[in-house]
């Protein structure tokens, strides 16, 4: 039999017999109008995408006005707005919907599943974001946000963050109730593929920190809207935990979980024991749930040092195991396995950073040293995972593969881009306690040229950023790349069970037998690599294949 | 029951696959909603008594002098959320025992009872005279009871829509997840009630 292809050109579909068919949805009014998840999925991540160009910007605006000697584009009050604005959109519009869009895609077919569980839900919880993202950009073009001037403006900025905090959870609620529930018979929760259950970690972790984000928002927006003085209740804190440590290495897990499902695959390896991935992807979990860290004092708190401190460990595990997998497997340079290992590298730098910001006495808090870190672990790590993820399932999603040369200039640009942005952060902090949040217009020569190299860094990854909207919209959006057949890696997760992309109801054949988190080993396409752990032997060529 | 594959790459066919049977998904989804409002709820209570234990420490009254709480409305609205759940644990019970029309009775008697406490917690706000921006008690005392008002709110939709559906006839004891959905987040409303009126209305400035 032939693989099933979806019929995307289709316009019409039949109708019972008898009446003519009817004519199906294409364009915005499909988009509007539709709860297939993979369509939710795709669009989830075209927003997002799309919300990365504004708060980059946003961070390119930060940077020039740290070198520039003074407020030269904007006046010093809006610099916290476009500061809080950058914070806010590159976590909240992009980092966390990116990857709820992902898993909104990705998890009901990882799982054998014929949709996902609520489907109404996730579609709404997609134009919910959308809402509260342009709601968001409104409130600050509005002179709002947590130093603006409109009163107007800053309850518009509550409510767009409130709406953000519970579209998090409706679709987290989706997801979560999808993979516990839908899983194909034999695919118990420790067989499940790894990001999915990063999904299940991260998102179950967040799904409970989200709703204290919210809690914060209410009080916040009742206190302001009544005519209290937002400036007592500390509301920066108060929002700005929700990326900070500890909380930030749970925002991350989704990208180590890309990180550990691509590079087995594509290095031709299997992690040596399925379960260390598992539960270096839960310590990593359970480290960052930071809710409870959220009001000063919190930086003297034991609690706090711990776990940063300890948060080392799980990222220092996952680059061994990963590394055991590429030292037993071959390396291959593929777009998707440097950029789950350059995400995986700035995990732990990022973890290592935060290590230190802990440390009582040092007082790196108030510094940019917190930049930095935030920088490593979300840009670094979180962005170069949700790169990887996008060239190694781009075939599953779009039905195309990604330019092999914009993969890898996007991660040698991104890369090498936050690296440059957050190590002289951190110089920057020990030489001369640089404060975070703040111009330079009477800074030394080396504060200045480290800021000049931290704006270079910046427009590096920036630049990134271009390169892969680009090639998405020339190869996926344009369906200008090479068309994709059903396993071009050669892949033994469930997902790759199917067409791609896949079709309405995603499987339209029996599923294999699920007998071991590998289910499709020993298939046609598949590695065969029965014995977990061992070396796989490479009979075929997944890597570059297309029909 | 595989055929061969027709190019490098491509899956064999297979025949189609069964329909595999959803487990619960309502119930899950709403075990999930009810852990995320349980955080919301730890969020907002937190928020109360660290304002609380600052106000005290600073040697403030926490309640305003000029602020008298109602407690017997509250007391009684209260009572009348928790004396829900039993009428809406009856309308499960009656579905299982397929008594069509004890289902109706109990579900008719729970969203009275529901409607019964939002009519005294909004008596009790208006006995406050309490505005928002007058204290951080007030702010705090309005988001968590606010917050609750529309997790009473949703439950009343959900029992609403379950007893519509009762109504036709949908449900029977191999068919009631959706009943079972309902109630259980209508019991988490009334639990949500029962911590609110414990740590605000009866502890109110102390231990």
């Amino acid at each position: 039999m032939t693989e099933t292809r979806a019929e995307a050109g289709s316009s019409a579909v039949e109708g019972p017999a008898g009446t003519p068919p009817e004519r199906e949805l294409t364009g915005p009014a499909r988009w509007l109008t539709t709860f297939d998840h993979k369509v939710v999925g795709r669009l989830y991540l075209a927003f997002a995408l799309a919300f990365l160009l504004v708060g980059s910007a946003a961070g390119g605006v930060l940077g020039v006005e740290r070198i520039n000697g003074g407020f030269q584009l904007v006046p010093s009050r809006a610099f916290a707005q476009v500061h809080t604005l950058h914070s806010e959109v590159t976590v909240l519009l992009f980092l966390v919907p990116f990857f709820l869009g992902l898993a909104t895609y990705l998890v009901p077919l990882q799982i054998g599943a014929s949709d996902i569980a609520f489907p109404r839900g996730s579609a709404t919880a997609l134009w919910t974001y959308v809402l509260g993202g342009a709601l968001l950009l409104g409130a600050y073009a509005a002179d709002g946000g947590l130093d603006g001037a409109s009163t107007v403006g800053t309850d518009l900025y509550l409510l767009s963050l409130a709406l953000l905090a519970a579209s998090t959870c409706l679709a987290l609620i989706s997801i979560l109730t999808t993979a516990v529930t839908l899983r194909a018979p034999g695919m118990t929760m420790l067989r499940t593929p790894m990001f999915t259950w990063s999904v299940v970690v991260g998102g179950g972790l967040t799904l409970l920190a989200t709703p204290v984000l919210l809690a914060r928002l209410i009080e916040l927006f009742i206190h302001h809207h009544f005519g209290a003085d937002l400036a007592a209740l500390e509301p920066a804190g108060q929002i700005g935990w929700f990326w900070s440590i500890p909380q930030v290495y749970l925002l991350a897990v989704p990208a180590a979980g890309v990180a550990a499902e691509v590079v087995p695959v594509l290095a031709r390896s299997r992690l040596r024991r399925n379960s260390a991935g598992i539960a270096v992807l839960g310590a990593l979990g359970l480290l960052g749930f930071g809710a409870w860290a959220q009001v000063e004092p919190y930086a003297d708190d034991l609690l706090y040092v711990v776990a940063g401190l300890v948060a080392v460990v799980p990222a220092l595990a996952l680059v061994g195991v990963l590394g055991d997998v590429v030292r037993r497997g071959h390396f291959v340079r593929k777009p998707a396995l440097l950029l789950a290992l350059g995400a995986v590298v700035h995990l732990l730098l990022g973890a290592l950073a935060g290590a230190v910001l802990v440390i009582p006495g040092l007082e790196l808090d108030p510094t940019v040293w917190t930049t930095a870190q935030v920088h490593l672990t979300l840009f670094g790590a979180g962005v170069l995972g949700a790169y990887a993820a996008l060239w190694f399932w781009a075939p599953k999603i779009w039905g195309v593969h990604l330019g092999d040369a914009a993969g890898t200039a996007a991660f040698a640009l991104t890369f090498w881009g936050v690296l440059l942005l957050a190590v002289p952060d951190l110089v920057s902090a020990l030489v001369s306690d640089q404060a975070r949040l703040t111009a330079s217009f009477e800074s030394d020569t080396l504060t200045t040229l480290l800021n000049g190299a931290s704006m270079a860094g910046g427009a590096l990854a920036a630049l990134g950023l271009l390169v892969v909207v680009g090639d998405l919209v020339v190869r996926a959006g344009r369906k200008g790349g090479t068309r994709a057949i059903a396993n071009p890696w050669g892949a033994a997760t469930l997902e790759w069970a199917t067409s791609s992309p896949p079709p309405a109801e995603n499987f339209t054949g029996e599923l294999p037998p699920v007998t071991s988190a590998w289910p499709l080993d020993g298939r046609d396409g598949a590695q065969d690599g029965a014995e977990a752990g061992g070396p796989v032997p490479v009979g075929t060529d997944g890597g570059s294949a297309s029909p | 029951m595989s055929a061969p594959s027709t190019a490098a790459g491509m899956l064999p066919a297979l025949a189609p696959a069964p329909e595999r049977g959803r487990r619960n998904v309502l119930l899950v989804g709403t075990l999930f909603a009810v852990a995320a409002g349980t955080t919301l709820f730890g969020g907002l209570l937190a928020s109360y008594f660290s304002a609380r234990e600052v106000a005290r420490a600073a040697g403030e009254a926490w309640v305003p002098q000029d602020v008298v709480l109602p407690n017997v409305p509250l007391f009684v609205g209260y009572l009348t959320l928790l004396m829900s759940s039993v009428t809406a644990q009856w309308s499960v019970s009656a579905i299982n025992g397929r008594d069509r029309r004890a289902a109706y009775v109990a579900l008719g008697l729970t969203l009275v009872l529901g409607l019964a406490f939002v009519n005294a917690l909004s008596f009790s706000w208006s006995q406050l005279g309490m505005v928002a921006e007058a204290s951080r008690f007030a702010t705090t005392v309005y988001a968590v009871t606010v917050t609750h008002l529309l997790v009473v709110i949703a439950a009343h939709v959900a029992l609403v829509v379950v007893g519509f559906r009762a109504l036709g006839g949908q449900f029977s004891p191999d068919n009631r997840e959706m009943v079972v959905s309902a109630v259980t987040f209508w019991h988490f409303s009334v639990a949500v009630g029962l911590v609110v009126w414990y740590s605000i209305w009866f502890l109110v400035g102390g231990p």
